[in-house]
């Protein structure tokens, strides 16, 4: 880290960059090729694990020539998110309430843990002869898996605060509303946040696999597809773009992680009273 | 950055304490009143029995595929004995690499970018690429239980080890502790309940993943049995399938807790004494 307050030239900072990444881009140049050759000599066989060459030209193809795979794409990640927030909407709900009503919680408790213990997955086939063979039973599965995590870590959250915190506001004479609201609330959304990462990885693979078990559209779909046509290349080719959806889901939560529970970082903590203090000068010049 | 069971105190303390307190006929009320409510529902034709079967047909499933056809014995044998090898394999392969990659600094630094790329992806969506290579039948399945174990043990390995309390360690060095000292008495006892949270996420995981490669090869295993009945809509015997699977994960869940009492037990209440009763024992009558 540097400590010094003058700017580098950017000129500098790209050649401090290139010489970072120097190494990792010298040794992934150095599996790509030694892969390469393996398969062109016949140390492996091309239809078990393809070509780079073959995978890159399968992107090309179906990224940019035909464009096949952005339909695909598109409806996974619509039903990942929509099935996601599905999920977490009934989660947090349901985990409101059972840290507001404790007789709720303790009728609610086992459901929940036989809904854990139970793999969500196993339900796919019910789902899809209930919702039949569109984006619905895709939905309902990303929102079935994602539903567990949410409602624990939010729970967990509301329930567990600091007693010497509630013990102080209950003896400044804080409203059961301002103890949800200021103390219950903020304690609880750095593991609501937790909860909401894993559920979105988990509504992911619900989306998939639902589409592995009985769809027309999506990157499962494809991905099935192109696996039971030995195109292995292409097969891969779509598994990128499962991780692509997967770090577009991790990242936009992890931003809104950031901005949201904002005092949990250092830096963003101080962004964020800098910006108060300018709202509150600019209130005070009015 | 370890990786963390989403079942938490709170839910299993509410449990108990409910399960404890004289409740439990009030439980039992509220359940047998729903599931009357279900079969009134199904019998008033409210419901279509078709898609939700009755609690009663499900009950007679359970007694015909256990004892009158007894035909999920064969299906259930073959899911459980993968999941336990997967499961074994998978996970030592993770613990393996994690410890080896903790250790080592350089791998360390080169392993991070390929390992955010592979926790981003949706590791069963590799299925059927998998089958696609290695074939149908035992082969593949076992593959991707591996694949679907690997990444808890070895998230929770890497972050066990790499997480040595820097104290103890230097108090370790200064009384010149060997290499294989400071592996045994300081890092393992350490890192071991992390890597037990990562191996109970990773058998849960192998029973999804088994379920998965279960759907997609259609042979046999209790995943394609809930497939063929669903196809069929003989929704009953889906469902009696479906809750022994929750058996199957509570029995997974109480099992690993029980693993865990046995192997990190000082963790827990008592067991440190039990232990060294237990050594002392040992040590008196040699």
């Amino acid at each position: 880290m540097s400590v010094s307050d003058q700017p580098i030239p950017l000129s500098g900072r790209i050649l401090d960059i290139g010489v970072r990444f120097l190494p990792h881009f010298v040794l992934f140049a150095v599996i790509i090729g030694a892969w390469e050759i393996s398969v062109a000599t016949g140390l492996i066989k091309s239809i078990i694990i393809p070509r780079p060459s073959a995978i890159w030209s399968a992107i090309v193809e179906l990224y940019i020539t035909e464009g096949t795979i952005y339909r695909h794409f598109f409806i996974t990640l619509t039903e990942a998110v929509v099935g996601f927030a599905i999920g977490a909407g009934v989660a947090v709900s349901l985990a409101i309430a059972s840290s507001l009503w404790d007789p709720f919680r303790r009728y609610v408790t086992p459901y929940a843990v036989v809904l854990n213990v139970t793999p969500g997955i196993a339900l796919t086939p019910v789902i899809i002869a209930w919702f039949g063979y569109g984006m619905g039973s895709k939905i309902a599965l990303a929102a079935i898996i994602s539903f567990f995590p949410i409602f624990v870590n939010t729970l967990t959250g509301l329930v567990q605060v600091d007693e010497d915190r509630e013990e102080l506001f209950n003896s400044l004479g804080a409203s059961n509303v301002q103890v949800f609201r200021k103390l219950r609330a903020p304690a609880a959304l750095p593991l609501m946040f937790a909860g909401f990462k894993i559920g979105l990885t988990t509504a992911l693979i619900g989306a998939v696999v639902a589409e592995f078990a009985q769809a027309t559209d999506g990157v499962g779909v494809l991905m099935s597809r192109f696996s039971f046509q030995l195109n292995m290349a292409a097969s891969l080719a779509t598994l990128l773009s499962m991780t692509v959806i997967g770090l577009i889901l991790f990242y936009s939560m992890e931003f809104l992680d950031d901005r949201i529970v904002f005092w949990r970082r250092e830096s963003r903590r101080a962004a964020a009273s800098r910006a108060r203090a300018r709202t509150w000068a600019a209130q005070a010049k009015k | 950055m370890a990786v963390q069971d989403a079942t938490s105190e709170v839910l299993v303390d509410t449990l108990e304490r409910s399960l404890r307190n004289r409740r439990i006929a009030k439980h039992v009320g509220i359940f047998l009143t729903l599931t009357l409510l279900w079969e009134l529902g199904s019998r008033m034709g409210w419901l279509d029995p078709l898609f939700y079967p009755r609690p009663s047909n499900i009950i007679r499933s359970f007694w015909l595929i256990y004892f009158q056809n007894a035909n999920v014995w064969f299906h259930l044998y073959s899911t459980i004995s993968l999941v336990i090898i997967g499961w074994v394999l998978g996970s030592m392969l993770g613990i393996g690499l994690g410890a080896l990659v903790g250790f080592n600094t350089v791998i360390r630094r080169f392993l991070k970018p390929y390992v955010i790329v592979l926790e981003a992806t949706p590791r069963i969506a590799v299925a059927p690429l998998l089958i696609a290579a290695l074939g149908f039948g035992v082969n593949s399945k076992l593959a991707i239980i591996m694949l679907v174990c690997f990444f808890a043990p070895f998230i929770n390995t890497l972050s066990g080890v790499i997480n040595v309390n820097e104290e103890r360690l230097e108090l370790f060095r200064s009384m010149r502790a060997s290499k294989t000292q400071i592996l045994r008495k300081l890092v393992l006892p350490d890192a071991i309940p992390v890597i037990m949270a990562g191996e109970r996420l990773a058998l849960t995981a192998a029973l999804s993943g088994a379920l998965v490669a279960e759907f997609i090869q259609r042979d046999k295993g209790i995943g394609s049995l809930i497939l063929v009945y669903t196809r069929n809509l003989n929704m009953a015997s889906a469902f009696a399938c479906i809750f022994t699977l929750t058996i199957i994960g509570f029995l997974i869940f109480k099992g690993m807790e029980k693993l865990d009492h046995y192997i990190a037990y000082w963790k827990y209440e008592g067991g440190r004494e039990r232990m060294s009763a237990k050594r002392k024992r040992t040590m008196v009558e040699p």
